[in-house]
């Protein structure tokens, strides 16, 4: 407890200080840098959620994710539905097909080694990104809709105002989980679920159950990103690789189970790739410091329990 | 026991009279056919759509009677954008399917994967694709069955130089003296960004990397705005199609139009062209369908494509691959067989006039023999279509400048 402390004070602390910096410096890389942000820890939160309660590394997730784009996509060219509504179908369609990924393959993985969970995820990612390149070919999509373009100046700086939309989803999203985690009946069983399942079993709590129907919501979660995602982005087969591998990063930066950590963490690393983006060059150097950030974090994390942070 | 094994043998001999009869046959049909073996990555738009013309080609040739009296037919294998399984499938096109000619081609990476293969077999080959002066390296001089359409990369680059030049020559408005490059971080990208400098040394030239949506990057804002504040007379990005759509919404969001929007991907989203955002984007090629109003084979072409496939093909290595077949076609007739010295001969002496425009011939470029097409074509959108506005011989339409401001469309 005392070592989350630490780990949160020190990510509020260097966020306070890169926040200093950049107002001073280059405002305009904190905006971009807050919004990237929101879209990492909207995408994250599902693969904590899942983490957390089932105990599960999906590497299929941004796979899933890429799924529900091309979903949102279907929907919207056939029923001519902005992104925004297909969304509502997507997330539907999503819990069903997490639930039936579930059942039907992740749960006959619970109790084996975690090589061998991960070689499942990491085939569900295959099978469903070499399916889409089968059926939609690895041609790009991308839906144009024109409030993505809205802009804001202040002073003599331009940003978009649509991409707080992601930080907004990625508040929501926390919101909503620590509600019902916390405050529903559903929830506090997941709880017990992920803390100690042969407990949780004891008491009568159906395990098995629980696992799928979080993760369900984990899958209508990435449902809902999805759509949001191709309002924003190009979609195609691979895209969803990288974010599994950001979400993964995040989440381990976070610590497991630790939802709001996973938002902190997400603007630290937010926040940093922008500013190091910001100077020229500086590109390249961007996932060096992403990855140095969270190899620092979770050093930090391991000294702090070995040396016995008070 | 004897009488038994005799009705045996008999009776396998009347099994089997039928199965030899027909296989002989084959066999005979099969000698019969003059065979084009062609590897694309059929998952992209661009082999899809090149292997889709080149069976076009096959199917007209069939229905005018095929080449020497004989049928012609197409062996297609999916390189998967895989330098092994694009070298493997040459090994299988040569070995099994017995192929005649090597077509097709995309990407370097795959070709450079493919030339010791090539070599090996020394068939008479016509690429459409691989522009890096690598993969020419990798061919090598004195390999004279290797025929290669695509220009290089220091051709294509050459050609940006004369066409600018000849742009900003003609339209005195036009101004090109402050380039900036936003390019891809990876080897595309800065390859294209040290050719850029390079071929416009006496120009000004700045540029900044950006991570491609192709490797999990998509936000541009950063490059859009040390662009801004260079202000460049022509602002060029190079990196891939995933990237088209975004980049133009992130520019419209930070209010970004120069005066020349210029686009460098090797290939655009088929739907791009619909997006408002397209509107003006100047972009580099070898075709469009706007070249079907100056080039009768263009038409003919793209009329027997749409018929064929219900829709107008979106990239070049369509016409590539369609050129690949007939010039090869006409080689043949011109040779009278299909021995290997005979169509080189013919090839050597070709002019082949394209879909693309341009009366095909061979010569050396910098390091083969054999090299096709040397020039790209400096296009732009208008109105939903890619109109071509340098070679001014096959202009299509003036150029529209500047780029039409965010705020005025």
């Amino acid at each position: 407890m005392r070592q989350n402390k630490a780990v949160i004070g020190s990510a509020v602390g260097f966020i306070g200080v890169m926040i200093i910096i950049l107002l001073i410096a280059k405002p305009s890389a904190l905006i971009f840098g807050i919004q990237r942000a929101g879209l990492y820890a909207a995408i994250a939160l599902p693969m904590a959620l899942v983490l957390g309660i089932v105990h599960i590394v999906n590497l299929a997730h941004g796979e899933m994710m890429m799924i529900a784009a091309y979903l949102t996509y279907s929907i919207c060219v056939a029923f001519g539905l902005d992104p925004l509504v297909a969304m509502v179908p997507t997330a539907v369609i999503m819990f069903f097909v997490g639930m039936l990924l579930f059942r039907f393959t992740i749960r006959y993985a619970l109790k084996a080694p975690e090589l061998n969970q991960l070689i499942l995820t990491f085939g569900l990612a295959m099978v469903l990104s070499q399916g889409i390149n089968l059926l939609a070919t690895s041609q790009p999509r991308k839906l144009s809709v024109d409030y993505v373009t809205s802009s804001a100046t202040i002073g003599n700086v331009s940003f978009g105002t649509y991409d707080f939309i992601f930080l907004a989803v990625a508040v929501i999203f926390l919101t909503g989980l620590m509600l019902f985690l916390k405050k529903t009946r559903l929830g506090k069983a997941a709880m017990a679920v992920g803390q100690n399942p042969v407990g949780a079993q004891f008491v009568g709590i159906n395990v098995i159950s629980t696992y799928t129907i979080i993760f369900a919501i984990a899958s209508a979660m990435l449902g809902i990103m999805g759509a949001f995602f191709i309002t924003k982005m190009s979609i195609f087969p691979t895209v969803g690789g990288a974010y599994t591998m950001k979400s993964f990063c995040l989440v381990a930066m976070a610590g497991i189970g630790n939802l709001p950590m996973v938002l902190l963490s997400s603007l630290v690393l937010g926040i940093s790739e922008s500013a190091v983006q910001s100077i020229p060059g500086g590109t390249g150097w961007s996932p060096l410091v992403f990855f140095g950030l969270i190899i620092a974090v979770i050093l930090f994390r391991s000294y702090a329990k070995t040396a016995g942070v008070k | 026991m004897k009488g038994r094994l005799l009705f045996a043998c008999a009776l396998l001999l009347i099994i089997a009279a039928p199965a030899l009869i027909m296989a002989s046959g084959a066999a005979d049909s099969e000698a019969d056919t003059i065979k084009f073996g062609g590897v694309w990555p059929l998952g992209d738009i661009t082999g899809e759509q090149g292997s889709k013309a080149a069976q076009l080609a096959i199917d007209e040739i069939n229905a005018n009677g095929g080449l020497l009296g004989r049928t012609v037919e197409l062996v297609i294998i999916d390189s998967e954008f895989s330098p092994e399984k694009g070298a493997s499938a040459i090994e299988r096109l040569a070995n099994i399917d017995k192929v005649d000619f090597f077509v097709g081609g995309m990407a370097s990476g795959v070709h450079l994967g493919q030339i010791p293969i090539m070599k090996k077999y020394q068939k008479v080959t016509m690429w459409t694709g691989a522009a890096s002066h690598l993969a020419e390296a990798a061919v090598g001089p004195d390999q004279d069955w290797y025929f290669h359409l695509h220009p290089w990369d220091y051709n294509q680059g050459a050609s940006y130089v004369t066409g600018w030049n000849a742009i900003a020559e003609k339209y005195d408005e036009i101004s090109i003296d402050r380039w900036f490059l936003a390019y891809e971080e990876g080897p595309f990208g800065s390859s294209s960004f040290e050719a850029t400098k390079m071929l416009f040394s006496d120009l000004e030239v700045d540029g900044e990397a950006f991570q491609t949506a192709a490797a999990g990057g998509g936000d541009y804002s950063a490059v859009i705005e040390r662009a801004k504040k260079y202000n460049p007379d022509v602002f060029i990005w190079a990196g891939y199609d995933a990237d088209a759509l975004p980049l133009m919404e992130q520019s419209k969001t930070l209010n970004f139009s120069p005066a020349l929007y210029v686009g460098a991907p090797p290939g655009w989203p088929a739907d791009f062209g619909n997006s408002p955002l397209a509107e003006n984007v100047t972009l580099y090629g070898m075709w469009a369908p706007a070249i079907n109003a100056v080039s009768d084979v263009s038409k003919r072409f793209s009329d027997g494509y749409v018929a064929k496939y219900g829709a107008l093909p979106a990239t070049y290595f369509a016409p590539l691959g369609y050129t690949a077949i007939m010039i090869l076609a006409e080689a043949v007739e011109a040779a009278g067989t299909v021995e290997k010295d005979a169509v080189i001969a013919a090839l050597e002496a070709i002019k082949y006039e394209s879909p693309l425009g341009e009366i095909i011939s061979f010569e050396p470029s910098n390091v083969i023999s054999h090299q096709g097409i040397k020039n790209q074509k400096i296009l732009q959108w208008q109105n939903g279509r890619q109109e071509v506005i340098w070679p001014f011989e096959f202009a299509t339409a003036e150029p529209v400048y500047p780029f039409t401001p965010w705020g005025e469309r």
